[in-house]
């Protein structure tokens, strides 16, 4: 159990360290890194305690999609280029006494909540879906996604549809000057405009306008 | 201290939780490190389920944290994009020129 | 006809204010003293009356409240007493009108001195022929409001309102104790009326009172709250402050209001209440000091004064004291006597100084006058005549009024009556020294004015003088005339009838001999006396006042009685008016009032326009302080 003990306090203390890291960096590009190194770490603290399907998924999908999205974006608007101050602009510092209380006022509300959290007698019986020890954590999730929750692995599906297009919507736009053919115009004609039918008189030829 | 229990995790949640509401409303950089600390926030929830999931050997816990997780991805691509077309219009992403609601 | 006496004034003077600018100067002058003279004629009918067949009626005209047990009308009373006030007052009123036609002719707002004229007559016939006291205080407030006007005519000077306001607050004094002395009559009587006032005051007199903590007799209450009004109105010490800077208004003005009636109300007030102060020995003996006291004083000031107008005011001051001190010892015909004597030379004398100050283009300083006797000989001879009958030369009319006060004080035979006694005659000599003084300095002597040359002074035009030629008619004869029938014989008269009760009837006895003469003998001595003084030895009047220089100064600041009045009461009136404006009204009532509220609501919603910042973390972070605050509750709870 050291072991466990050592490996859960190195990878929160990495975790809270990199968390911290984000908000104060001076440059946006090492903030989004080191949100990079905090997901990382948090996998690998969900590894260690059984739930690998669920760190896996986690770094392919928040360190492989999510983060990479992040920095895509922080690339595209050149914001590592702009001259960031922290702290020192000018009225924004008042907040910051009054922001940490409150936030140090949230904290220990949690810590409050969560140590005098008592379990319900009857929690055992409640749990309605018991960790069998036997099979992978994959295979467990597995047997319960496809079929007791199958309406709402469904729906986020919809999420993540409707986001997609909502993606492509907002910033589509259209550029102008852009030349495109348009091969069905150019090749498509109509029997009007191949074949014209004109009535000939007696002994007067046919004039042919082009 | 040794033995790593509930609270532990339930601890570490907690403050990458409060970190990262520091981050939303204390940073002076740009948008881009709001959606980071939201993302932050999305974590230590995900740390908490998790955490009770292990250790109350319930697996619904996790299964949550999946729906989490998808949510959280399409909102940072949904809010990556605003701050895209919002750099198109305005040119900045500066907290402090972002100031258009002030009435 | 009474009801006809009461109203032309009135009408006279509604027509002269209202439409004075569409009828023309002229004939509202003409309006306002043809109806007053018709009041007039009325009036001396009405005497007549009175005199051969003891008339008294009692005309209702409205009722005025009639409320639980307050019944109060609208009437016309007239009885001798009232008949008497009638007759002063719209004679000497029709003759002020006439003599101001003349006086005011250079003066562009004529209607609307003319249309004060018949107003404040009006008042003043509301005030004597009242039958209730109601009535009386709403002709006694009248009167205030038309001196005020009157005084202040000349608006435009600073001086002339001053002075018009000192009146009426003055008079305001005396008026707050006149009223409570009506409550506390509707208080103990349950009626205002004088009739059944009077029938009810035998069976109160020894009720008792607490008053302001200390027990008094309900009637000494009464009579001192009765006299405080006429001390105000009548310009007795204390509350004699206005009426030397109340000859700010015009002369006729003065010779109206502050000679013959309105400071004459007051005595008509404590002779009309006769019945209710005969039975109160403590406030006849606070008359009788007061009014003596005030004839000396004023006699005092009037010996060093310099304008002409100011001199005759304190005479006027003066011989009011005299009025008072006689109802005092309890000869309340006497007084009435006194006063029908004194309206008459006090008029002529006011409108022949009017005369002299008009020949000297409104000159008011006598030792800028001087040795005009010549050019005036009217007005010197007319005025002669006054000063005579003023000073009480014998036969003439102020003779036998002035010298009966004396007598009856004398007979009076306590402690109050021998002293008051002798005042009265040092007092009638210091009157003959300051008003021959008067004359020998305005008409005799060198002639001292810079301005005006004296080839170019000239008599008053007729219609001044033949005022002036009445009023004197009345000054000589007005005495010998009526003395019978205001005194009668042995000190009795059937004349009055029930309008004037005496508890004890008056002594039929005569003072001793020695004493009878020692007044006009005295007059008749402070003619040469005063004659060398002022003319030949012009020097040792300037010497006497060099060598006793703090007793001429008390004299001449009117024994610093505006200075003492002013370190009580002005100063601290003010800083209190100024402390209740400045800092209650402004600091605190403004602030949290109007100026407050709105001074609030700006900041505050500058304030709250703050949180609309439009910078989204500042929203998320009230978002934020919202749940913890939320969180916190819920925790606690």
């Amino acid at each position: 159990m050291i072991a466990h003990s050592i490996f859960f306090y190195v990878f929160s203390l990495i975790a809270i360290i990199s968390a911290i890291m984000v908000t104060v960096s001076k440059n946006t590009v090492h903030s989004v890194f080191f949100l990079i190194l905090d997901f990382i770490s948090i996998s690998c603290l969900f590894i260690m305690i059984g739930a690998e399907f669920l760190g896996m998924i986690m770094l392919i999908v928040y360190v492989g999609a999510v983060a990479v999205l992040f920095l895509f974006v922080v690339m595209m608007l050149n914001v590592a280029q702009q001259k960031n101050q922290w702290f020192s602009a000018s009225e924004s510092s008042k907040h910051i006494p009054v922001g940490l209380i409150v936030s140090a006022i949230i904290f220990f509300e949690l810590i409050i909540v969560i140590g005098g959290w008592k379990y319900k007698p009857d929690m055992n019986t409640a749990m309605s879906l018991n960790i069998d020890q036997n099979i992978t954590n994959t295979h467990s999730i597995g047997y319960v996604l496809y079929t007791d929750y199958i309406h709402i692995f469904q729906l986020s599906g919809m999420v993540l549809l409707v986001a997609m297009i909502g993606a492509i919507v907002l910033t589509f736009r259209q550029r102008t000057g852009v030349k495109k053919q348009s091969y069905f115009s150019q090749i498509s004609r109509e029997r009007s405009d191949g074949v014209e039918l004109i009535e000939v008189q007696k002994n007067k030829g046919v004039k042919l306008d082009d | 201290m040794i033995d790593v229990g509930l609270g532990h995790y339930l601890t570490l949640g907690a403050i990458i939780f409060t970190i990262g509401i520091v981050g939303i409303f204390l940073n002076r950089k740009n948008i881009i490190v709001i959606l980071m600390s939201i993302e932050l926030i999305l974590l230590a929830v995900n740390i908490n389920l998790v955490a009770f999931s292990i250790f109350l050997n319930d697996l619904s816990g996790q299964i949550f944290t999946l729906f989490i997780l998808t949510v959280a991805a399409a909102e940072a691509a949904i809010g990556l994009a605003i701050i895209v077309v919002y750099y198109r219009n305005s040119s900045t992403i500066r907290v402090e020129e972002i100031n258009s609601l002030k009435g | 006809m009474e009801i006809t006496l009461l109203f032309l004034p009135l009408l006279a003077s509604i027509i002269s204010g209202f439409f004075g600018k569409y009828i023309g100067d002229r004939n509202s002058e003409i309006v306002t003293s043809i109806f007053v003279s018709i009041s007039a004629l009325l009036s001396l009918i009405l005497f007549y009356k009175v005199i051969l067949n003891s008339y008294e009626s009692n005309v209702v005209i409205a009722s005025w409240i009639n409320s639980g047990a307050l019944n109060v009308n609208w009437s016309i009373k007239v009885d001798a007493l009232s008949s008497v006030m009638l007759v002063v007052v719209t004679l000497v009123s029709s003759l002020v009108h006439i003599y101001s036609i003349g006086y005011m002719s250079h003066d562009p707002h004529k209607p609307r001195f003319m249309a004060y004229l018949s107003l404040f007559t009006f008042a003043m016939l509301t005030l004597v022929t009242s039958d209730n006291f109601l009535q009386l205080f709403f002709g006694w407030e009248g009167v205030g409001l038309c001196s005020y006007f009157l005084i202040g005519f000349w608006f435009k000077k600073d001086s002339a309102n001053a002075a018009a306001i000192k009146a009426f607050v003055v008079n305001r004094v005396g008026d707050f104790g006149f009223a409570l002395g009506i409550f506390l009559i509707f208080y103990l009587f349950g009626t205002v009326n004088y009739s059944e006032v009077f029938q009810q005051i035998p069976q109160i007199t020894d009720k008792e009172l607490l008053f302001l903590g200390i027990q008094v007799k309900a009637i000494d209450l009464i009579c001192i709250l009765l006299f405080i009004g006429a001390m105000g109105k009548s310009a007795q010490i204390f509350l004699h402050t206005w009426l030397p800077d109340a000859m700010e208004g015009p002369t006729p003005v003065s010779a109206l209001i502050h000679a013959a009636t309105m400071v004459t109300a007051g005595v008509f007030l404590v002779v009309r209440c006769s019945p209710i102060f005969e039975y109160s020995p403590l406030t006849l003996n606070i008359i009788t000091i007061v009014g003596m006291t005030t004839a000396f004083f004023a006699a005092t000031v009037a010996l060093v004064q310099t304008d002409i107008k100011k001199i005759i005011a304190y005479s006027t001051c003066s011989q009011l004291g005299y009025m008072f001190f006689a109802a005092g010892v309890g000869a309340y015909n006497v007084a009435m006597f006194h006063l029908f004597t004194h309206a008459f030379f006090k008029a002529l004398l006011f409108l022949g100084s009017g005369s002299v100050i008009h020949s000297f283009k409104d000159e008011q300083d006598i030792n800028h006058m001087g040795g005009i006797y010549k050019k005036l000989p009217y007005t010197w001879v007319l005025m002669i005549i006054g000063t005579l009958a003023l000073t009480g030369f014998p036969f003439l009319s102020g003779f036998y009024s002035k010298d009966a006060i004396i007598e009856f004080a004398y007979l009076k035979g306590n402690t109050a009556g021998y002293y008051a006694a002798g005042i009265g005659i040092f007092t009638a000599l210091l009157t003959s020294i300051y008003s021959w003084r008067l004359i020998l300095k305005t008409f005799h002597g060198t002639y001292n004015n810079k301005n005006i040359k004296i080839e170019e002074m000239h008599e008053s035009p007729i219609i001044m003088l033949i005022p002036l030629i009445l009023l004197a008619i009345g000054a000589i004869f007005a005495g010998f005339l009526f003395k019978d029938l205001f005194i009668g014989h042995n000190g009795e008269s059937h004349f009055w009838g029930n309008s004037i009760k005496f508890l004890n009837p008056l002594s039929s006895e005569h003072p001793p001999l020695w004493f009878v003469f020692t007044t006009p003998i005295l007059v008749l001595l402070s003619i040469p006396l005063a004659y060398y003084l002022f003319v030949i030895n012009k020097d040792l009047p300037n010497q006497l006042a060099q060598s006793n220089k703090p007793l001429y100064n008390f004299l001449l600041n009117k024994w610093y009685f505006d200075e003492l009045y002013n370190f009580l009461f002005i100063k601290v009136s003010k800083n209190i008016g100024f402390f209740f404006w400045k800092t209650v009204d402004i600091k605190i009532i403004d602030k949290f009032g109007p100026d407050g509220v709105s001074l609030l609501i700006k900041s505050l919603s500058l304030k709250a326009s703050k949180f609309q910042s439009g910078f989204i973390y500042q929203y998320a972070f009230m978002i934020l302080i919202g749940f913890t605050a939320l969180l916190t509750f819920l925790i606690l709870h």
